[in-house]
Formats: C-alpha cells, structure tokens, sequence
C-alpha cells in the first residue's frame, strides 16, 4: 500500500489489488434472489483503503495478509492471482483462512464495512441510500394503554400498603 | 498581565458546564480550561452515509481507539471494563445516548436500608429541585408517572415506542413485570432553540439536529452569554498550591503545547471519575506528597462503573429498529430494589436499546462468530438485520478501595503528563447479580417473541459511567470531599462530577452528576461571604 495522488490517499498495489478482486466475490458472492450484488461488483477497493487509512492499526495487518495471499496465488500460478480462476482464487483463500489468525478479522470488518454501506446494498435491503441526517426516520404513533397493566399493579401496590 | 480568575473549572462537560452556567449570575470572573475544542454539528458522522464506520474510529467511545490529540490514553488493561469518554466541548455527553434517569430516593441510603457501602450525607430532597432545573435545562422527555418513582417533572412528551418498544412492552407486560418510557434528554418538541428529535438513531456518535442534549448547546451558550470564558485545547498538568495550603491556581499547556499558568481563588475540577483522581494524583506538591487533597489516602479508590450485561433477542419479523434514538426506549426496574432471596445486595435495571444499522450488523454478528463469509453469508444477515432486539441491563456497583485510579508508570498523554491507570475486578455481588438479570432479559425476551438470545456479560465496552474516586462524606477520614463538594483538606477547592458519588445505584449517572454540580454551585452562591470557613 502507498499514499499518492495530491490528497494522500492510500492506494493498493497493483499486486494487492488483484487479490482483492479475487477475493470480494469470494466474501461477499451475488444473491439474485435478494437483489444483493457481490462484493467484487462494487469496486469497494477505494472505500476499503480509506477505511485502512482511517484504522490506521489495521494497516499492517492487511499488508501482510495481502502479500501471503499473493506468494499462496504464485505457487499455483505465476501470474499470481490475476492468472487464477474463480475457483482457484477461492482455494488459495480457504487454505490461507484455515490457518490465518489476524487477517481474516481485519479483512472481513473491511469488506462488510464497505460492502453494507453502498449504495446498491443499502437500497436491496430496503432503505434509503443517504446520510441519516437530516431526514431521519418517520415512527408510528406509540400506544400509551400498554402502560396500563403497569399502573394498575402500581395502584393495587399502593392499595396493599395502606 | 496573568490576571486571577475568581473560579476556575477544569474540564466543560456535563458537570462543569452546569456549574458554570449556574455560578455565571453573579458576575465573577470565570474561567473553564478544557483540554478538547468544540464540535462542529456540521461534521458529526451522522450526516454521512459511513457514519457507521466512524463509530469504530475517530468517534469510538474508548480514547485508546480514538487517540486524538486531545485524548489522554487509559490503561485499562487490568480491567474486564473498558473505560469509554470523549474529550470536547460538552465532554462524553457528546457521544451518551441521553439515558437520563433520576436516581431513586432510596438510592442514598444504601447503608441504612441494605447494610452494604455508605449512605450519602445529602438526600433525594436537596437535589429534587435541582434535578427539576436540570430538566429543563437539558429538555428531559418522558412522562409522567411512573410508579417506581417519586412524582417528578417530565417537561417534553415521551420518545416514541416505535415497534421494537411496543414488542418489548407486551414481552414485560405478559410476565407482569414493571416498565416505563425512558427519561431522556432528547427534545421531543422544540426546546430552547433545539429542534425535535427526527429518530436518526445516531446519538452514539453525535446529533447534528440538536435534538440530543449536549452541554455544549445546553449550558455553555447561555453561560458563555452571561460572561463566563471558556477556553478550548488548554491541558492542565497540575494544581498548585500556595504555603497556606490553598489551591492558587493550574499549571496547562495551550493548543500549541506551550506551558502556561492561570491563578485562581476558587478551583472547581469536573473532569469526572478518571479524569478528577488522574489531576489530583499528578498535582504532588511538599503539603501534598500523595496527591492533592489526598490526606485520606482515597483519592483514585472506590472506582466504580455500572457492570453491564447486554442481551441480544432475534426475532422472525423486522422491527424497525433503525428508527428512533439508540439507547432510549423503556425502562424496567423489576429487579432494582434488595431482595435476600436473589443471593445478591441492590439491584439493577434493563434498558431497551434500539437495533443496528447495516454496517453495524455485519461486524456485530461477525464479532459474535454467527455471520459467515461465502455461502449462507446473505441468509445469515438477513436473519439478522432489523430482526435484533437488545435490552441491556445496569447492575449497581458497589464500592470496593481495591477497585482504583492511580498513575500509570509509562504511559503518558502527548503533552508529557502521567496517564491513568486502571486496576478493577468484579466483585462476587456483581458477578452474581449480572448472572440473574442476564436469566430475567432472556426471560423478557422469549415472552417479547424472540426465538433466540446471544448475551455478552460482562460488557467490555460499557464503561461509560465513571464514579466514586473522591467520594463526599461527612468525615474527613473517609471521604474527600464535603456534602458540597468543597475538598475536606483544600478549602478553595471543590469538586462536581462523578467521581463525588458515594455509592453508583443503578441508573445512568448524568442527571444526578449534573444535579450535584447545581446543587454545589447554589450552596457556593450562598456562601460566597464564607465560603472557605468551617
């Protein structure tokens, strides 16, 4: 990972972003049925390098994990995991998750944070994509009569003490 | 020219923007030092779709996580309760959910009733009126009635109960259990210049609208109107003290990181449970070997959080639970009172919490080892989200020495001074009591429709509310400070926040922190002529 471009913002690799793409479907697959896309449909590497740059504790981590990912992808493939089919990038993921301890964390609260706040995502599951504020959310009136059982036991309480 | 204020408070959040406020009539020259800046509304997180994400960071509750330049890192790390604060304008009311129940008349007498901890040398009487100004003051809604406590004022109309609540209140009512709509200091209506509340559900991490009461839209514009100085990014590394023994002033460093000095008559420390004992510990001095106001040996002791549990309900249809204010719905206090039978001294109450958004729901569930990635991931979720209803419960803490504040040897803040450290343990009531009302949510629960629970108990991250580490008292032995908060060995110094509490009850602490801090600040003004007399 690098910060360019004249904001800082940190950038994946060219190495680093072909695992990523490889692996977001992996995470996150399609769901026709619920309308959801899969992760790799988003283009969520930028999001996903914002919120390193933000969790700046997570960074090493994340460096790590996609290193070990890409020398995995090499062994099977020397182009590495741009050469791999969806099937062999899920493979080398499996066999690097079965032993990994501290990059499957970081990289899953990665993905789902990017993942659940897109926009496509946000709408499939039935809300609106925007800020919460300054609309906020319309609530149904609230039946205050349920508050009766409580009164009348507080009532025949009052009664039993005097 | 170094000019002497007549009061100096040290810290602008809940409890010393009240006092400023209240002190702010009579026309003295006061000053308050507070180490964060003001929060710009327009940048709080809920006005971004990422603001999820942002609760994880730059808007944790832990400052360890956060680590701005105005946090002080905590070493926490002898502790299964994680401390959590935020440092501004406003202090951690800025990030609470604006939970604002009273303490119970009762709740002062916990050595006459129950025959555990100390009673308090002040009572549900003296800080009633003070709790009525704070009420206004903040726009506490809620109504009227509730049964488990005396009549009291609710100034604006209740929070919604949205469908989360309304699922709740049938699970209480089926088992015939006590209930009421939360006191909250959220403004249901325009209150003051502040907008309603429009059920954004972001409190944890700010409220743009306004509607949420933060001191620093409550108390700071009308005491900065009536002349009060506050000065924001100014640290302060000591108290100094004068050869009569008296306060004379601080010792901070500015927004530049320049050491500087402000004398002062009167100095007030609301720097809250952590924060007060970590001052008064790094202010040593050749009268003071241990500490400032420190004679009794129990500045840092008694610390004491509410030990949390936090039960998680699932249930088969959504519940909106997105909708309206995070940490306020309803209240049970089922189980608040003593009972021998329960194995266990006091009580605690359950608190309904509001669901999750996206974000939140993914990393909660994943943290929970129950989302999986791959297939079966969007099954899961959807089982998940909007379906959880959560209700947490407030055990009481009581006060234990072992339990304490003292100075980290290593770790420092980034101007240099001694950091906290934290040394805390459940106590066999606590664990015992966590393990009842963990049994009673499931309970509420399954007859509320959920089909299962997920409990964490003890919550890590519930420690939130930050009491007992210059407890008042009438003896000068056993306490720090006096039934007024004026410090037993310092006479010109006082202090307003949590850490004077002498025993925790059961309820969030804000409203009572922030009565105590009005009730001391009449108590001065109606003494100003004497104030330093025995």
């Amino acid at each position: 990972m690098d910060t360019r471009g004249p904001d800082g913002a940190l950038t994946f690799s060219a190495d680093e972003e072909h695992v990523l793409l490889r692996l977001l479907d992996v995470i996150v697959p399609p769901d026709g049925d619920r309308g959801l896309p899969g992760a790799g449909a988003l283009g969520l590497t930028t999001s996903i390098a914002r919120t390193v740059q933000q969790t700046p504790m997570v960074r090493p981590v994340v460096e790590y994990g996609l290193s070990t990912l890409a020398d995995l992808a090499r062994k099977t493939q020397p182009a590495g995991f741009a050469g791999l089919s969806a099937q062999e990038a899920k493979e080398v993921w499996e066999e690097f998750a079965a032993t990994d301890q501290f990059f499957l964390p970081a990289f899953l609260f990665l993905v789902y944070s990017s993942y659940y706040q897109h926009p496509r995502v946000v709408e499939a599951l039935g809300l609106e994509a925007r800020a919460p504020h300054p609309r906020g959310h319309a609530m149904e009136e609230s039946d205050w009569t349920l508050l009766d059982p409580v009164r009348d036991r507080a009532a025949m309480a009052r009664a039993r003490r005097q | 020219m170094e000019t002497t204020a007549d009061v100096l408070i040290i810290g602008a959040g809940a409890s010393g923007a009240a006092l400023a406020w209240s002190l702010a009539e009579t026309r003295m020259n006061i000053v308050c030092l507070e180490q964060g800046e003001w929060i710009d509304p327009a940048q709080l997180p809920g006005t971004s779709t990422d603001w999820e994400v942002r609760q994880l960071g730059d808007f944790n509750f832990s400052p360890n996580t956060r680590q701005r330049r105005e946090d002080y890192p905590v070493n926490d790390s002898e502790s299964p309760i994680a401390v959590s604060m935020f440092n501004a304008v406003g202090g951690s009311t800025i990030l609470y959910a604006a939970h604002f129940p009273r303490f119970r008349p009762t709740d002062f007498r916990v050595r006459s009733l129950d025959g555990v901890a100390d009673d308090w040398p002040i009572d549900y009487a003296r800080l009633e009126p003070y709790y009525d100004v704070n009420a206004h003051m903040m726009g506490v809604s809620g109504l009227a009635g509730d049964p488990a406590y005396p009549p009291k004022q609710v100034p604006l109309p209740p929070l919604p109960l949205g469908k989360l609540g309304t699922t709740l209140a049938k699970g209480f009512n089926r088992l015939g259990w006590h209930w009421w709509p939360s006191d909250s200091a959220i403004a249901t209506r325009e209150h003051e210049g502040r907008a309603a509340c429009v059920n954004a559900g972001t409190c944890l991490v700010g409220c743009p609208q306004g509607a949420k009461a933060s001191t620093d839209i409550t108390y700071w514009p009308p005491a900065i109107r009536r002349g009060v100085t506050l000065k924001t990014r100014c640290r302060v590394r000591e108290i100094t003290v004068g050869e009569n023994g008296m306060a004379s002033g601080v010792v901070y460093y500015d927004a530049e990181g320049i050491e500087r000095r402000q004398k002062a008559e009167v100095v007030v420390v609301a720097c809250n449970g952590i924060g007060t004992p970590r001052l008064l510990l790094n202010s040593r001095s050749k009268q003071f070997p241990d500490g400032l106001a420190n004679r009794s040996g129990l500045v840092g002791r008694n610390l004491m959080f509410h030990p949390y549990a936090m039960v998680t309900g699932l249930f088969d249809e959504p519940l909106e639970g997105y909708k309206g204010p995070t940490g306020c719905c309803i209240m049970s206090q089922e189980f608040y009172a003593s009972d021998p039978s329960r194995g266990f001294a006091r009580g605690y109450s359950f608190e309904i919490l509001r669901g999750f958004g996206p974000v939140y729901t993914a990393l909660w569930a994943m943290s929970k080892g129950q989302l999986p990635w791959g297939a079966g991931h969007h099954q899961t979720f959807a089982d998940f989200f909007d379906r959880t209803a959560g209700m947490v419960v407030i055990s009481e803490d009581l006060p234990d020495p072992a339990n304490c504040v003292t100075l980290d040897p290593d770790m420092k803040d980034s101007d240099g001074i001694p950091s906290p450290k934290i040394n805390y343990r459940l106590s066999e009531n606590s664990i015992t009591m966590l393990e009842h009302s963990v049994a009673r949510a499931t309970e509420v629960l399954e007859a509320s429709g959920a089909k299962r629970t997920i409990t964490e108990s003890p919550l890590r991250v519930a420690g939130w509310h930050l009491m007992g580490t210059a407890r008042m008292g009438t003896d000068p032995e056993t306490s720090v400070v006096n039934a007024w908060g004026r410090c037993h060995d310092v006479r010109n110094l006082f202090i307003v926040d949590g850490s004077i509490f002498v025993t925790a009850a059961a309820v969030n602490p804000t409203n009572t922190i922030q009565a105590l801090a009005l009730y001391i600040a009449d108590t001065m003004k109606k003494n100003l002529a004497n104030l330093f007399d025995d």
